[in-house]
């Protein structure tokens, strides 16, 4: 069930009407959103406690140039605030920050997490160059309209979590003919403030749900097609090195990632660096290496430490100088390392993260090398 | 003996699998010199990188051994090491490195019978599949 917010001509003016009016009634201190920057052809995320910033402000942004979970990381880290924070982020945006809870890097004590249906975002490149067009298209994709896939974001022609997530609260409005958002509450936060606003959940969903439910078969039907795709590309150690062939080293893929937060990579450490010798006894012996090194073990090692909370939201592709098609590799992986475990990044904040939890019999099939080995029979004394 | 002999490095727990591994040498146990140790507090301190790493340098093969199920001293480490293990294999696997070539065991203290034997096992898999040409760019 959910409340209805009446649209009277831009769907964003009215989300944006509604954020406001919370903010002067108290229901929260501030709201966390995007802002066109002066130049107009990006977005930034404003943090405003004044609810006359609001109108100024952009409920959904055509562009996702900072992972909104970077906001929140960079806002709570230290702990939470002592202040009421409602953020509205698109759904990856969200599941990345609920990563982020997990793992001890946002707090969420005074965070409202608010999404909205998410139509894809348009690549930050071409908006840049753009940004008229760019707003055009973003009008497009919010109303429904056949766009071609190749102008939308990679990753989100083969985003299959668009929609509601763990969030406190959600806006959807697909299917509804621009006509009104639905306001489902997806927590007793949530819930709070439709009371406070004194707006009862008792509109059913099904419309809602049917359209969501019917693009996601389409999502899905090209989120296979791509993961096909890539998986053929990357197969085999050459495959994987053609993939990465052209990579420059810049290591932007990491620092645009919101899953990425290690104050020290160790690709960047000490411990990273190697003795020249050693380099030139495998230039030797492999008849040559490329320079600089580790450029395979930095993607294959990224790769095992992240891909069980990737959310696939494709910021790595967006920020890659060599247009390597890092997060559709990335998601590929991570499809099946999280498949493995049976965990979905981001979707239930409940969910324990694989690596902490475990079974005490599970993945037999690991360890079993000596075969007259007996299960659980050791002599330790 | 100009045979060709496998490198494989062998991370062992110090508290089960590297006394293990001295007690097959105490009791004068036999197995083949192919292994490299390095001694970690715990199988849970293996980090994937680190097998990464020793097929990137060469290694032809990498054992990861720790305390039976149980028996780890920090309690879950090697829980924890099987469900990171779990994570690498198929990523390994994915990319052409043959399953042989990276294995992982439960070797107890007083398992030094055992120890010869899982080292004669990897050394064998690992003699079988040649040497590692993985990683390795061929141009
Ligand atoms: S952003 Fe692209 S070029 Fe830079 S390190 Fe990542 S993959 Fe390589
Ligand atoms: S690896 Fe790429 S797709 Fe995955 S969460 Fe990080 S930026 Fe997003
Ligand atoms: S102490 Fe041996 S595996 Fe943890």
């Amino acid at each position: 069930m959910a409340a209805v917010l009446p649209v009277g001509s831009d769907l964003s003016g009215a989300m944006n009407r509604f954020l406001k009016t919370i903010l002067e009634k108290d229901i929260v201190d501030a709201v966390l959103m995007p802002m066109k920057v002066p130049s107009g052809d990006s977005f930034a995320w404003i943090i405003m406690s004044d609810s006359s910033i609001v109108d100024d402000a952009e409920a959904m942004a055509p562009v996702m140039p900072v992972q909104g979970a970077r906001a929140l990381r960079s806002l709570t880290r230290k702990g939470e605030g002592s202040i009421r924070v409602l953020a509205l982020m698109r759904p990856c945006e969200i599941r990345a920050a609920i990563e982020l809870s997990k793992l001890g890097q946002v707090k969420t004590e005074n965070l409202i997490l608010a999404a909205y249906d998410c139509p894809g975002a348009v690549p930050m490149d071409s908006f840049v160059s753009d940004p008229s067009s760019g707003e055009d298209l973003f009008r497009k994709m919010l109303a429904g309209e056949d766009v071609s896939a190749g102008e939308v974001k990679p990753s989100c022609t083969s985003c299959v979590e668009f929609s509601m997530t763990d969030a406190d609260l959600h806006f959807g409005h697909f299917g509804l003919g621009g006509t009104e958002v639905l306001l489902i509450p997806g927590s007793p936060k949530g819930m709070e403030i439709l009371e406070a606003l004194e707006l009862p959940a008792d509109r059913e969903t099904s419309i809602w749900d049917e359209a969501v439910r019917k693009r996601r078969e389409k999502q899905v039907a090209s989120r296979d097609a791509a993961f096909e795709e890539t998986g053929e590309n990357i197969r085999g150690v050459q495959g994987m090195l053609n993939v990465f062939a052209d990579c420059i080293s810049c290591r932007n893929c990491r620092a645009a990632c919101p899953i990425c937060y290690c104050r020290l990579c160790h690709f960047e450490s000490e411990t990273a660096k190697q003795d020249p010798n050693s380099r030139l006894d495998s230039a030797v012996t492999r008849g040559g290496i490329s320079l600089p090194a580790d450029r395979m073990l930095f993607h294959t090692g990224r790769m095992t430490h992240m891909s069980l909370s990737c959310v696939s939201c494709g910021q790595c592709s967006d920020a890659c100088p060599a247009d390597i098609p890092v997060a559709q590799v990335f998601s590929f992986v991570a499809d099946r390392t999280q498949k493995a475990f049976e965990y979905s990044a981001g979707r239930n904040d409940g969910d324990p993260l694989p690596l902490r939890s475990f079974m005490k019999s599970e993945l037999s099939g690991i360890h079993e090398m000596v075969s007259d080995a007996e299960p659980g029979g050791h002599a330790h004394e | 003996m100009s045979e060709w002999q496998p490198r494989i490095l062998a991370i062992l727990c110090n508290w089960c699998s590297y006394a293990g591994a001295d007690l097959a040498g105490v009791s004068r146990i036999q197995y083949p010199p192919s292994i490299r140790v390095i001694r970690v507090p715990c199988s849970g301190r293996v980090d994937q990188l680190f097998i990464l790493k020793s097929l990137q340098s060469g290694f032809d093969g990498v054992l990861v051994s720790g305390c039976h199920p149980g028996d780890c001293h920090y309690i879950s480490g090697n829980y924890v090491a099987r469900r990171k293990f779990a994570l690498l294999k198929p990523l390994l696997e994915f990319i052409g490195i043959e399953p042989d070539r990276v294995q992982f065991s439960w070797i107890s203290a007083g398992e030094g019978e055992r120890f010869a034997e899982v080292i004669t096992k990897i050394t064998e898999d690992v003699r079988k599949l040649g040497p590692s040409k993985r990683l390795v760019k061929k141009t």
